[in-house]
Protein backbone atom coordinates (compact mmCIF):
# COMPACT_ATOMS: atom_id res chain seq x y z
CA UNK A 1 0.00 0.00 0.00
CA UNK A 2 2.62 2.54 1.10
CA UNK A 3 5.02 1.26 -1.51
CA UNK A 4 2.47 1.89 -4.29
CA UNK A 5 1.96 5.44 -3.11
CA UNK A 6 5.71 5.99 -2.87
CA UNK A 7 6.26 4.70 -6.40
CA UNK A 8 3.52 6.95 -7.77
CA UNK A 9 5.06 9.95 -6.05
CA UNK A 10 8.42 9.22 -7.66
CA UNK A 11 7.15 9.55 -11.24
CA UNK A 12 7.32 13.11 -12.75
CA UNK A 13 3.64 13.86 -12.19
CA UNK A 14 3.97 12.82 -8.53
CA UNK A 15 7.01 15.06 -8.05
CA UNK A 16 5.09 17.99 -9.50
CA UNK A 17 2.20 17.27 -7.12
CA UNK A 18 4.58 17.22 -4.13
CA UNK A 19 6.13 20.46 -5.41
CA UNK A 20 2.74 22.16 -5.65
CA UNK A 21 1.76 21.08 -2.13
CA UNK A 22 5.06 22.34 -0.68
CA UNK A 23 4.76 25.61 -2.55
CA UNK A 24 1.22 26.20 -1.27
CA UNK A 25 2.19 25.51 2.34
CA UNK A 26 5.22 27.76 2.05
CA UNK A 27 3.38 30.69 0.49
CA UNK A 28 0.56 30.45 3.05
CA UNK A 29 3.16 30.57 5.84
CA UNK A 30 4.91 33.50 4.20
CA UNK A 31 1.60 35.33 3.81
CA UNK A 32 0.78 34.66 7.48
CA UNK A 33 4.11 36.11 8.57
CA UNK A 34 3.59 39.08 6.24
CA UNK A 35 0.21 39.76 7.89
CA UNK A 36 1.72 39.88 11.38
CA UNK A 37 4.22 42.49 10.18
CA UNK A 38 1.56 44.91 8.95
CA UNK A 39 0.77 47.97 11.06
CA UNK A 40 -2.86 48.14 12.04
CA UNK A 41 -5.37 49.82 9.78
CA UNK A 42 -5.97 53.26 11.28
CA UNK A 43 -8.97 55.42 10.35
CA UNK A 44 -6.52 58.17 9.36
CA UNK A 45 -3.04 57.43 8.06
CA UNK A 46 -1.58 59.80 10.64
CA UNK A 47 2.09 60.44 9.85
CA UNK A 48 4.12 60.80 13.05
CA UNK A 49 7.17 61.38 10.93
CA UNK A 50 5.91 64.65 9.44
CA UNK A 51 4.41 66.03 12.65
CA UNK A 52 7.35 65.20 14.91
CA UNK A 53 9.56 66.51 12.11
CA UNK A 54 7.87 69.93 12.43
CA UNK A 55 9.14 69.97 16.01
CA UNK A 56 5.78 69.34 17.69
CA UNK A 57 6.50 67.91 21.16
CA UNK A 58 5.17 64.44 22.00
CA UNK A 59 3.60 65.90 25.13
CA UNK A 60 1.61 68.42 23.08
CA UNK A 61 -0.44 65.58 21.64
CA UNK A 62 0.02 63.01 24.44
CA UNK A 63 -0.04 65.24 27.55
CA UNK A 64 -1.26 62.45 29.83
CA UNK A 65 2.21 60.88 29.77
CA UNK A 66 3.55 63.51 32.14
CA UNK A 67 0.51 63.56 34.41
CA UNK A 68 -0.89 60.09 34.83
CA UNK A 69 -0.99 56.43 33.89
CA UNK A 70 -2.07 56.75 30.26
CA UNK A 71 -0.63 59.07 27.64
CA UNK A 72 -3.87 59.56 25.73
CA UNK A 73 -4.54 60.10 22.04
CA UNK A 74 -5.40 63.67 20.95
CA UNK A 75 -8.97 64.49 20.06
CA UNK A 76 -9.86 65.91 16.66
CA UNK A 77 -10.23 69.36 18.23
CA UNK A 78 -6.48 69.43 18.77
CA UNK A 79 -5.78 68.38 15.18
CA UNK A 80 -8.25 70.96 13.92
CA UNK A 81 -6.48 73.76 15.76
CA UNK A 82 -3.73 73.48 13.16
CA UNK A 83 -5.47 71.83 10.29
CA UNK A 84 -8.28 74.31 9.79
CA UNK A 85 -5.59 76.84 8.89
CA UNK A 86 -3.71 74.51 6.54
CA UNK A 87 -4.74 74.70 2.90
CA UNK A 88 -3.96 71.06 2.27
CA UNK A 89 -6.69 70.00 4.69
CA UNK A 90 -9.36 70.94 2.17
CA UNK A 91 -7.77 68.94 -0.64
CA UNK A 92 -5.88 66.00 0.85
CA UNK A 93 -7.63 62.63 0.66
CA UNK A 94 -5.67 61.54 3.74
CA UNK A 95 -7.30 64.30 5.74
CA UNK A 96 -10.86 63.75 4.52
CA UNK A 97 -11.75 61.49 7.50
CA UNK A 98 -10.53 64.23 9.89
CA UNK A 99 -12.69 66.86 8.19
CA UNK A 100 -15.64 64.51 8.32
CA UNK A 101 -15.08 63.73 12.01
CA UNK A 102 -14.91 67.42 12.92
CA UNK A 103 -18.02 68.26 10.92
CA UNK A 104 -20.10 65.39 12.31
CA UNK A 105 -18.63 65.60 15.82
CA UNK A 106 -18.02 61.85 16.05
CA UNK A 107 -14.74 60.81 17.69
CA UNK A 108 -12.08 59.11 15.57
CA UNK A 109 -11.78 55.41 16.47
CA UNK A 110 -7.99 54.91 16.60
CA UNK A 111 -6.80 51.32 16.81
CA UNK A 112 -4.56 50.84 19.87
CA UNK A 113 -1.04 49.71 19.09
CA UNK A 114 1.05 50.08 22.25
CA UNK A 115 -0.61 48.24 25.08
CA UNK A 116 -0.05 45.79 27.89
CA UNK A 117 -2.59 43.16 29.01
CA UNK A 118 -5.36 44.08 31.43
CA UNK A 119 -3.58 42.41 34.37
CA UNK A 120 -0.62 44.79 34.11
CA UNK A 121 -0.81 48.28 35.55
CA UNK A 122 1.54 50.61 33.74
CA UNK A 123 2.12 54.22 34.71
CA UNK A 124 3.63 56.75 32.31
CA UNK A 125 4.04 59.48 34.91
CA UNK A 126 6.55 57.60 37.05
CA UNK A 127 8.69 56.87 34.01
CA UNK A 128 8.61 60.33 32.50
CA UNK A 129 9.36 61.85 35.92
CA UNK A 130 12.31 59.47 36.31
CA UNK A 131 13.72 60.86 33.08
CA UNK A 132 12.88 58.01 30.70
CA UNK A 133 12.50 59.18 27.12
CA UNK A 134 9.60 58.19 24.92
CA UNK A 135 12.12 56.71 22.47
CA UNK A 136 13.42 54.26 25.11
CA UNK A 137 10.15 52.39 24.93
CA UNK A 138 8.36 53.48 21.77
CA UNK A 139 11.29 53.73 19.40
CA UNK A 140 12.09 56.69 17.20
CA UNK A 141 8.74 58.12 16.12
CA UNK A 142 10.40 60.41 13.58
CA UNK A 143 10.92 57.31 11.47
CA UNK A 144 7.40 55.91 11.45
CA UNK A 145 4.38 56.89 9.48
CA UNK A 146 1.73 54.98 11.36
CA UNK A 147 2.50 54.22 15.01
CA UNK A 148 3.75 50.70 15.59
CA UNK A 149 5.17 48.77 18.48
CA UNK A 150 8.93 48.38 18.06
CA UNK A 151 9.23 45.94 20.94
CA UNK A 152 7.04 43.52 22.80
CA UNK A 153 6.16 44.87 26.23
CA UNK A 154 6.90 41.69 28.10
CA UNK A 155 7.73 41.29 31.76
CA UNK A 156 11.42 40.58 31.24
CA UNK A 157 11.77 43.84 29.38
CA UNK A 158 10.13 45.82 32.21
CA UNK A 159 12.13 44.08 34.94
CA UNK A 160 15.41 44.38 33.05
CA UNK A 161 15.20 48.14 33.02
CA UNK A 162 13.83 48.27 36.57
CA UNK A 163 16.87 46.35 37.83
CA UNK A 164 19.16 48.78 36.03
CA UNK A 165 17.19 51.77 37.31
CA UNK A 166 17.39 50.56 40.91
CA UNK A 167 21.16 50.09 40.80
CA UNK A 168 22.52 49.55 44.30
CA UNK A 169 19.39 50.90 46.01
CA UNK A 170 17.89 47.84 47.76
CA UNK A 171 14.63 49.51 48.78
CA UNK A 172 14.06 50.71 45.23
CA UNK A 173 14.76 47.27 43.80
CA UNK A 174 12.26 45.77 46.24
CA UNK A 175 9.67 48.24 45.04
CA UNK A 176 10.35 47.97 41.33
CA UNK A 177 10.56 44.16 41.27
CA UNK A 178 7.56 43.61 43.54
CA UNK A 179 4.69 41.76 41.86
CA UNK A 180 2.29 44.19 43.53
CA UNK A 181 3.84 47.12 41.68
CA UNK A 182 2.52 45.94 38.33
CA UNK A 183 -0.08 43.21 38.98
CA UNK A 184 -3.26 43.95 40.95
CA UNK B 1 24.08 45.95 38.88
CA UNK B 2 22.33 44.55 41.88
CA UNK B 3 20.38 41.49 40.93
CA UNK B 4 20.01 39.64 44.22
CA UNK B 5 16.54 39.43 45.64
CA UNK B 6 16.70 40.23 49.36
CA UNK B 7 16.11 37.39 51.77
CA UNK B 8 12.61 37.02 53.15
CA UNK B 9 12.64 38.13 56.76
CA UNK B 10 11.50 35.81 59.52
CA UNK B 11 7.88 36.32 60.43
CA UNK B 12 8.59 37.25 64.06
CA UNK B 13 10.46 40.36 63.04
CA UNK B 14 7.86 41.56 60.61
CA UNK B 15 5.92 44.61 61.71
CA UNK B 16 3.61 45.28 58.80
CA UNK B 17 3.11 48.56 57.02
CA UNK B 18 -0.58 49.06 56.30
CA UNK B 19 -3.18 48.19 58.89
CA UNK B 20 -6.79 48.53 59.81
CA UNK B 21 -8.66 49.22 63.02
CA UNK B 22 -12.29 48.16 63.32
CA UNK B 23 -14.55 49.38 66.12
CA UNK B 24 -17.28 46.76 66.44
CA UNK B 25 -19.19 48.84 68.99
CA UNK B 26 -20.17 51.37 66.35
CA UNK B 27 -20.57 48.92 63.47
CA UNK B 28 -24.27 48.57 62.71
CA UNK B 29 -23.81 45.76 60.22
CA UNK B 30 -25.33 47.82 57.41
CA UNK B 31 -23.23 46.15 54.68
CA UNK B 32 -22.24 49.44 53.06
CA UNK B 33 -18.61 48.30 53.15
CA UNK B 34 -19.51 45.05 51.40
CA UNK B 35 -21.22 46.93 48.57
CA UNK B 36 -18.45 49.54 48.28
CA UNK B 37 -15.80 46.84 48.14
CA UNK B 38 -17.62 44.97 45.39
CA UNK B 39 -17.89 48.14 43.30
CA UNK B 40 -14.30 49.28 43.84
CA UNK B 41 -12.74 45.92 43.13
CA UNK B 42 -14.81 44.63 40.19
CA UNK B 43 -16.29 41.72 42.10
CA UNK B 44 -18.58 39.40 40.17
CA UNK B 45 -22.18 38.72 41.06
CA UNK B 46 -22.50 34.96 41.14
CA UNK B 47 -26.27 34.68 41.12
CA UNK B 48 -28.45 32.65 43.43
CA UNK B 49 -27.65 29.19 42.14
CA UNK B 50 -23.93 29.49 42.76
CA UNK B 51 -24.53 31.39 45.98
CA UNK B 52 -26.55 28.37 47.08
CA UNK B 53 -23.45 26.25 46.60
CA UNK B 54 -21.56 28.64 48.87
CA UNK B 55 -19.66 30.17 45.99
CA UNK B 56 -20.60 33.78 46.56
CA UNK B 57 -17.75 36.20 46.17
CA UNK B 58 -16.98 38.85 48.74
CA UNK B 59 -13.70 40.37 49.82
CA UNK B 60 -15.34 41.58 53.01
CA UNK B 61 -18.29 40.18 54.92
CA UNK B 62 -20.11 41.03 58.16
CA UNK B 63 -20.00 38.17 60.62
CA UNK B 64 -22.47 37.85 63.48
CA UNK B 65 -22.59 35.09 66.06
CA UNK B 66 -25.08 33.92 68.71
CA UNK B 67 -23.69 34.22 72.22
CA UNK B 68 -24.85 32.41 75.37
CA UNK B 69 -27.30 29.58 76.13
CA UNK B 70 -31.01 29.62 75.28
CA UNK B 71 -33.03 31.58 76.35
CA UNK B 72 -30.26 34.00 77.29
CA UNK B 73 -28.98 34.34 73.71
CA UNK B 74 -27.83 37.59 72.23
CA UNK B 75 -26.18 38.55 69.03
CA UNK B 76 -22.61 39.76 68.91
CA UNK B 77 -21.98 43.11 67.24
CA UNK B 78 -21.20 43.09 63.54
CA UNK B 79 -17.71 41.96 62.73
CA UNK B 80 -16.43 42.98 59.30
CA UNK B 81 -14.07 40.24 58.18
CA UNK B 82 -11.64 40.68 55.33
CA UNK B 83 -8.14 39.46 54.48
CA UNK B 84 -6.11 40.20 57.59
CA UNK B 85 -2.95 40.74 55.51
CA UNK B 86 -1.02 38.45 57.83
CA UNK B 87 2.66 39.12 58.39
CA UNK B 88 3.14 35.35 58.36
CA UNK B 89 0.36 34.20 56.10
CA UNK B 90 -0.75 30.55 56.02
CA UNK B 91 -1.95 30.97 52.42
CA UNK B 92 1.46 31.88 51.03
CA UNK B 93 3.68 28.83 51.55
CA UNK B 94 1.06 26.39 50.23
CA UNK B 95 0.71 27.93 46.79
CA UNK B 96 2.44 25.60 44.32
CA UNK B 97 2.58 28.34 41.67
CA UNK B 98 3.91 31.19 43.86
CA UNK B 99 0.86 33.21 42.87
CA UNK B 100 0.14 34.39 46.39
CA UNK B 101 3.33 36.05 47.52
CA UNK B 102 4.28 38.57 50.17
CA UNK B 103 4.93 42.06 48.91
CA UNK B 104 8.17 43.15 50.51
CA UNK B 105 7.59 46.74 49.44
CA UNK B 106 4.04 47.18 50.75
CA UNK B 107 4.02 44.36 53.36
CA UNK B 108 0.81 42.95 51.97
CA UNK B 109 -0.26 39.51 50.79
CA UNK B 110 -0.57 39.68 47.06
CA UNK B 111 -2.64 37.57 44.75
CA UNK B 112 -1.09 37.61 41.29
CA UNK B 113 -4.12 36.65 39.21
CA UNK B 114 -2.24 35.92 36.03
CA UNK B 115 0.06 33.58 37.93
CA UNK B 116 -2.80 31.75 39.67
CA UNK B 117 -3.74 28.34 38.28
CA UNK B 118 -6.63 27.75 40.65
CA UNK B 119 -5.48 24.95 42.94
CA UNK B 120 -7.40 26.58 45.85
CA UNK B 121 -4.82 25.42 48.40
CA UNK B 122 -4.59 28.98 49.73
CA UNK B 123 -8.32 29.23 50.44
CA UNK B 124 -8.30 25.90 52.21
CA UNK B 125 -5.40 27.03 54.36
CA UNK B 126 -6.79 30.45 55.25
CA UNK B 127 -8.00 30.41 58.87
CA UNK B 128 -10.16 33.49 58.24
CA UNK B 129 -11.92 32.01 55.18
CA UNK B 130 -11.68 35.28 53.29
CA UNK B 131 -10.62 34.06 49.87
CA UNK B 132 -13.08 33.56 47.07
CA UNK B 133 -12.71 31.57 43.92
CA UNK B 134 -14.01 32.34 40.43
CA UNK B 135 -15.90 29.17 39.61
CA UNK B 136 -17.09 30.61 36.31
CA UNK B 137 -16.75 33.62 34.06
CA UNK B 138 -19.73 35.41 35.50
CA UNK B 139 -21.44 37.62 32.93
CA UNK B 140 -22.04 41.28 33.63
CA UNK B 141 -25.13 42.33 31.71
CA UNK B 142 -25.05 45.73 29.97
CA UNK B 143 -24.62 48.42 31.21
CA UNK B 144 -22.81 46.97 34.24
CA UNK B 145 -19.43 46.73 32.50
CA UNK B 146 -19.42 50.54 32.43
CA UNK B 147 -18.89 50.69 36.17
CA UNK B 148 -15.79 48.49 36.20
CA UNK B 149 -12.81 50.10 37.90
CA UNK B 150 -10.05 50.42 35.27
CA UNK B 151 -7.34 50.28 37.95
CA UNK B 152 -8.28 46.75 38.96
CA UNK B 153 -7.89 43.61 36.86
CA UNK B 154 -11.11 41.86 35.91
CA UNK B 155 -10.59 38.30 37.08
CA UNK B 156 -11.49 35.30 35.03
CA UNK B 157 -12.64 31.77 35.69
CA UNK B 158 -10.29 29.59 37.71
CA UNK B 159 -8.59 32.37 39.63
CA UNK B 160 -8.51 32.98 43.37
CA UNK B 161 -9.05 36.47 44.71
CA UNK B 162 -9.17 38.33 48.00
CA UNK B 163 -9.01 41.72 49.67
CA UNK B 164 -5.93 43.70 48.62
CA UNK B 165 -6.33 46.59 51.08
CA UNK B 166 -7.24 48.51 47.91
CA UNK B 167 -3.64 48.39 46.67
CA UNK B 168 -4.69 50.40 43.61
CA UNK B 169 -5.59 53.29 45.90
CA UNK B 170 -2.29 52.93 47.74
CA UNK B 171 -0.41 53.15 44.46
CA UNK B 172 -2.48 56.06 43.21
CA UNK B 173 -1.97 58.07 46.39
CA UNK B 174 1.74 57.26 46.52
CA UNK B 175 2.09 58.27 42.89
CA UNK B 176 0.25 61.55 43.50
CA UNK B 177 2.41 62.34 46.52
CA UNK B 178 5.56 61.56 44.55
CA UNK B 179 4.47 63.76 41.66
CA UNK B 180 4.05 66.62 44.12
CA UNK B 181 7.41 65.86 45.69
CA UNK B 182 6.20 65.11 49.19
CA UNK B 183 5.59 62.20 51.53
CA UNK B 184 2.21 60.51 51.74
CA UNK B 185 0.23 61.95 54.64
CA UNK B 186 -1.93 59.93 57.02
CA UNK B 187 -5.60 59.91 56.09
CA UNK B 188 -4.96 61.28 52.61
CA UNK B 189 -6.69 58.26 51.13
CA UNK B 190 -8.45 55.26 52.52
CA UNK B 191 -9.86 51.94 51.40
CA UNK B 192 -13.29 51.65 49.80
CA UNK B 193 -14.82 49.95 52.85
CA UNK B 194 -13.53 52.59 55.26
CA UNK B 195 -14.66 55.37 52.96
CA UNK B 196 -18.17 53.96 52.69
CA UNK B 197 -18.68 53.21 56.40
CA UNK B 198 -21.32 55.68 57.64
CA UNK B 199 -20.31 55.13 61.27
CA UNK B 200 -16.56 55.42 60.67
CA UNK B 201 -16.08 52.01 62.25
CA UNK B 202 -13.21 51.19 59.90
CA UNK B 203 -9.96 53.16 59.94
CA UNK B 204 -7.09 52.48 57.58
CA UNK B 205 -3.52 53.69 57.72
CA UNK B 206 0.12 53.04 58.53
CA UNK B 207 0.56 50.85 61.61
CA UNK B 208 4.32 51.34 61.49
CA UNK B 209 4.04 55.08 62.10
CA UNK B 210 3.31 55.86 65.77
CA UNK B 211 1.58 59.18 65.01
CA UNK B 212 -0.89 57.80 62.44
CA UNK B 213 -4.57 57.62 63.37
CA UNK B 214 -4.65 53.82 63.44
CA UNK B 215 -1.66 53.67 65.79
CA UNK B 216 -3.26 56.29 68.03
CA UNK B 217 -6.54 54.34 68.13
CA UNK B 218 -4.72 51.14 69.03
CA UNK B 219 -2.94 52.93 71.88
CA UNK B 220 -6.09 54.72 73.05
CA UNK B 221 -8.31 51.63 73.24
CA UNK B 222 -5.55 49.43 74.55
CA UNK B 223 -7.57 46.24 74.39
CA UNK B 224 -7.64 45.49 70.72
CA UNK B 225 -8.08 41.93 69.54
CA UNK B 226 -6.32 40.40 66.58
CA UNK B 227 -8.27 37.39 65.44
CA UNK B 228 -6.62 33.96 65.66
CA UNK B 229 -3.40 35.67 66.71
CA UNK B 230 -2.51 32.50 68.59
CA UNK B 231 -1.86 30.78 65.25
CA UNK B 232 1.11 33.10 64.75
CA UNK B 233 -0.33 34.68 61.62
CA UNK B 234 0.56 38.26 62.69
CA UNK B 235 -2.62 39.84 61.31
CA UNK B 236 -2.70 43.56 60.46
CA UNK B 237 -6.31 44.19 61.48
CA UNK B 238 -7.20 45.08 65.07
CA UNK B 239 -10.77 44.77 66.40
CA UNK B 240 -12.29 46.63 69.38
CA UNK B 241 -15.39 45.38 71.20
CA UNK B 242 -17.08 46.35 74.45
CA UNK B 243 -15.07 49.55 74.99
C1 LIG C 1 0.24 65.91 16.18
C2 LIG C 1 -0.03 65.10 17.31
C3 LIG C 1 0.96 64.02 17.73
C4 LIG C 1 2.29 64.17 18.06
C5 LIG C 1 3.14 65.43 18.05
C6 LIG C 1 2.76 62.88 18.48
N1 LIG C 1 1.73 61.97 18.36
FE1 LIG C 1 1.81 60.03 18.88
N2 LIG C 1 -0.09 59.74 18.19
C7 LIG C 1 -0.90 60.73 17.68
C8 LIG C 1 -2.11 60.13 17.16
C9 LIG C 1 -3.27 60.87 16.50
C10 LIG C 1 -2.01 58.73 17.40
C11 LIG C 1 -3.03 57.64 17.02
C12 LIG C 1 -2.77 57.13 15.61
C13 LIG C 1 -1.81 56.01 15.53
O1 LIG C 1 -1.79 55.15 16.41
O2 LIG C 1 -1.05 55.97 14.53
C14 LIG C 1 -0.73 58.53 18.05
C15 LIG C 1 -0.24 57.30 18.47
C16 LIG C 1 0.93 57.13 19.16
C17 LIG C 1 1.37 55.88 19.71
C18 LIG C 1 0.63 54.56 19.60
C19 LIG C 1 -0.47 54.54 20.63
C20 LIG C 1 -1.47 53.46 20.43
O3 LIG C 1 -1.41 52.47 21.16
O4 LIG C 1 -2.31 53.63 19.53
C21 LIG C 1 2.56 56.09 20.33
C22 LIG C 1 3.40 55.07 21.06
C23 LIG C 1 2.88 57.48 20.15
N3 LIG C 1 1.87 58.08 19.44
C24 LIG C 1 4.03 58.08 20.61
C25 LIG C 1 4.42 59.36 20.28
C26 LIG C 1 5.71 59.91 20.59
C27 LIG C 1 6.82 59.17 21.32
C28 LIG C 1 5.73 61.18 20.10
C29 LIG C 1 6.89 62.19 20.12
C30 LIG C 1 8.08 61.78 19.44
C31 LIG C 1 4.44 61.43 19.51
N4 LIG C 1 3.67 60.31 19.63
C32 LIG C 1 4.04 62.62 18.92
C33 LIG C 1 -0.61 62.08 17.65
C34 LIG C 1 0.62 62.63 17.91
C1 LIG D 1 0.96 71.78 15.16
C2 LIG D 1 0.06 71.71 14.06
C3 LIG D 1 -0.55 70.36 13.67
C4 LIG D 1 -1.29 69.53 14.47
C5 LIG D 1 -1.67 69.70 15.95
C6 LIG D 1 -1.69 68.43 13.64
N1 LIG D 1 -1.16 68.56 12.38
FE1 LIG D 1 -1.40 67.26 10.84
N2 LIG D 1 -0.14 68.37 9.69
C7 LIG D 1 0.35 69.61 10.05
C8 LIG D 1 1.12 70.13 8.93
C9 LIG D 1 1.84 71.47 8.90
C10 LIG D 1 1.05 69.15 7.90
C11 LIG D 1 1.71 69.20 6.54
C12 LIG D 1 0.79 69.82 5.53
C13 LIG D 1 1.47 69.87 4.18
O1 LIG D 1 2.13 68.91 3.82
O2 LIG D 1 1.26 70.89 3.53
C14 LIG D 1 0.24 68.06 8.41
C15 LIG D 1 -0.04 66.92 7.68
C16 LIG D 1 -0.94 65.96 8.10
C17 LIG D 1 -1.35 64.81 7.32
C18 LIG D 1 -0.84 64.43 5.95
C19 LIG D 1 -1.66 65.09 4.89
C20 LIG D 1 -1.17 64.75 3.51
O3 LIG D 1 -1.99 64.77 2.59
O4 LIG D 1 0.04 64.51 3.35
C21 LIG D 1 -2.26 64.11 8.06
C22 LIG D 1 -2.98 62.83 7.65
C23 LIG D 1 -2.43 64.83 9.31
N3 LIG D 1 -1.61 65.93 9.28
C24 LIG D 1 -3.29 64.41 10.32
C25 LIG D 1 -3.33 65.03 11.56
C26 LIG D 1 -4.13 64.54 12.66
C27 LIG D 1 -5.06 63.32 12.60
C28 LIG D 1 -3.91 65.36 13.70
C29 LIG D 1 -4.46 65.24 15.10
C30 LIG D 1 -4.04 64.09 15.87
C31 LIG D 1 -2.96 66.37 13.27
N4 LIG D 1 -2.64 66.13 11.98
C32 LIG D 1 -2.49 67.40 14.07
C33 LIG D 1 0.20 70.25 11.28
C34 LIG D 1 -0.46 69.74 12.37
C1 LIG E 1 9.04 52.87 30.32
C2 LIG E 1 8.58 52.75 29.00
C3 LIG E 1 7.72 53.87 28.40
C4 LIG E 1 8.05 55.20 28.27
C5 LIG E 1 9.31 55.93 28.74
C6 LIG E 1 6.94 55.82 27.58
N1 LIG E 1 5.98 54.88 27.31
FE1 LIG E 1 4.23 55.18 26.31
N2 LIG E 1 3.67 53.25 26.69
C7 LIG E 1 4.43 52.32 27.37
C8 LIG E 1 3.63 51.14 27.61
C9 LIG E 1 4.10 49.89 28.34
C10 LIG E 1 2.35 51.39 27.05
C11 LIG E 1 1.13 50.50 27.09
C12 LIG E 1 0.29 50.99 28.27
C13 LIG E 1 -1.03 50.32 28.49
O1 LIG E 1 -1.45 49.48 27.68
O2 LIG E 1 -1.65 50.63 29.51
C14 LIG E 1 2.42 52.73 26.46
C15 LIG E 1 1.37 53.36 25.80
C16 LIG E 1 1.46 54.60 25.19
C17 LIG E 1 0.40 55.21 24.38
C18 LIG E 1 -0.94 54.62 24.00
C19 LIG E 1 -1.84 54.28 25.14
C20 LIG E 1 -2.03 55.36 26.18
O3 LIG E 1 -1.38 55.26 27.22
O4 LIG E 1 -2.80 56.30 25.98
C21 LIG E 1 0.86 56.44 23.98
C22 LIG E 1 0.12 57.46 23.14
C23 LIG E 1 2.19 56.61 24.55
N3 LIG E 1 2.51 55.45 25.27
C24 LIG E 1 2.97 57.73 24.39
C25 LIG E 1 4.14 57.97 25.10
C26 LIG E 1 4.85 59.23 25.10
C27 LIG E 1 4.42 60.46 24.33
C28 LIG E 1 5.94 59.07 25.89
C29 LIG E 1 7.02 60.10 26.26
C30 LIG E 1 6.55 61.28 26.95
C31 LIG E 1 5.93 57.70 26.40
N4 LIG E 1 4.83 57.08 25.89
C32 LIG E 1 6.90 57.16 27.21
C33 LIG E 1 5.74 52.47 27.76
C34 LIG E 1 6.43 53.67 27.80
C1 LIG F 1 13.50 52.03 30.14
C2 LIG F 1 13.40 51.58 31.50
C3 LIG F 1 12.06 51.07 32.04
C4 LIG F 1 11.21 50.20 31.42
C5 LIG F 1 11.37 49.51 30.08
C6 LIG F 1 10.09 50.02 32.33
N1 LIG F 1 10.27 50.79 33.44
FE1 LIG F 1 8.92 51.01 34.96
N2 LIG F 1 10.16 52.32 35.88
C7 LIG F 1 11.39 52.75 35.39
C8 LIG F 1 11.91 53.79 36.26
C9 LIG F 1 13.23 54.51 36.08
C10 LIG F 1 10.93 53.98 37.27
C11 LIG F 1 10.93 55.02 38.39
C12 LIG F 1 11.62 54.63 39.62
C13 LIG F 1 11.54 55.78 40.59
O1 LIG F 1 10.42 56.07 41.04
O2 LIG F 1 12.54 56.37 40.84
C14 LIG F 1 9.85 53.06 37.00
C15 LIG F 1 8.71 52.96 37.80
C16 LIG F 1 7.62 52.13 37.51
C17 LIG F 1 6.40 52.08 38.27
C18 LIG F 1 6.05 52.94 39.47
C19 LIG F 1 6.69 52.43 40.72
C20 LIG F 1 6.41 53.40 41.83
O3 LIG F 1 7.36 53.88 42.41
O4 LIG F 1 5.24 53.64 42.12
C21 LIG F 1 5.60 51.15 37.68
C22 LIG F 1 4.20 50.73 38.11
C23 LIG F 1 6.31 50.62 36.54
N3 LIG F 1 7.54 51.24 36.47
C24 LIG F 1 5.80 49.66 35.69
C25 LIG F 1 6.45 49.24 34.53
C26 LIG F 1 5.90 48.27 33.61
C27 LIG F 1 4.57 47.56 33.78
C28 LIG F 1 6.80 48.17 32.59
C29 LIG F 1 6.71 47.26 31.37
C30 LIG F 1 5.54 47.31 30.55
C31 LIG F 1 7.91 49.05 32.88
N4 LIG F 1 7.66 49.69 34.06
C32 LIG F 1 9.01 49.20 32.06
C33 LIG F 1 12.02 52.30 34.26
C34 LIG F 1 11.47 51.44 33.32
C1 LIG G 1 7.65 45.89 36.21
C2 LIG G 1 6.37 45.32 36.15
C3 LIG G 1 6.15 43.86 36.53
C4 LIG G 1 6.47 43.24 37.72
C5 LIG G 1 7.19 43.83 38.93
C6 LIG G 1 5.98 41.89 37.61
N1 LIG G 1 5.39 41.71 36.39
FE1 LIG G 1 4.50 40.01 35.72
N2 LIG G 1 4.13 40.87 33.91
C7 LIG G 1 4.43 42.17 33.59
C8 LIG G 1 4.03 42.42 32.21
C9 LIG G 1 4.18 43.74 31.44
C10 LIG G 1 3.46 41.22 31.74
C11 LIG G 1 2.81 40.97 30.37
C12 LIG G 1 3.72 40.20 29.48
C13 LIG G 1 3.19 39.98 28.10
O1 LIG G 1 2.21 40.58 27.70
O2 LIG G 1 3.80 39.15 27.44
C14 LIG G 1 3.55 40.26 32.83
C15 LIG G 1 3.12 38.93 32.75
C16 LIG G 1 3.15 38.05 33.80
C17 LIG G 1 2.74 36.67 33.72
C18 LIG G 1 2.28 35.97 32.46
C19 LIG G 1 0.81 35.98 32.35
C20 LIG G 1 0.33 35.50 31.03
O3 LIG G 1 -0.79 35.00 31.01
O4 LIG G 1 1.03 35.66 30.03
C21 LIG G 1 2.89 36.11 34.95
C22 LIG G 1 2.57 34.69 35.38
C23 LIG G 1 3.43 37.15 35.82
N3 LIG G 1 3.58 38.31 35.09
C24 LIG G 1 3.73 36.96 37.16
C25 LIG G 1 4.44 37.87 37.93
C26 LIG G 1 4.88 37.61 39.29
C27 LIG G 1 4.62 36.33 40.07
C28 LIG G 1 5.56 38.72 39.69
C29 LIG G 1 6.27 38.97 41.04
C30 LIG G 1 7.37 38.10 41.32
C31 LIG G 1 5.52 39.68 38.60
N4 LIG G 1 4.83 39.14 37.54
C32 LIG G 1 6.10 40.95 38.64
C33 LIG G 1 5.01 43.12 34.41
C34 LIG G 1 5.48 42.89 35.69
Amino acid sequence: MFKRLFDWLRQPLGLIAVGIVLLTVFSLAAYGIFLTQQSSAQPIQFPHRTHVGFGIQCLYCHPGAARGPSAGIPSQAKCWGCHQQIAKTQTSALLAPLKQAVESGTPIQWVPVAMVPDFVQFNHRAHVAAGQNCEDCHGDMTLVTIAENPQVFNMGWCLDCHRKAAGEDEAKLLKLADCGTCHY
Amino acid sequence: MNSKIPEIKLSEEQTGKWGMVIDQDICTGCQACVAACAMENNLSFVGEVDAGYGRSMHWIRIERFWEGEYPEVKMTPGQPMMCQQCGSAPCEPVCPAFATVHSQAEQLNLQVYNRCVGTRYCANNCPYQVRSFNWRDYVRPEPLPNQLNPDVTVRRMGVMEKCTFCIQRIHKAEDKAKSEGRELTDGEFTTACAQACPANAITFGRIDQPESLVSQLIRKHGHGVKHLEELGTLPSVTYFKGG
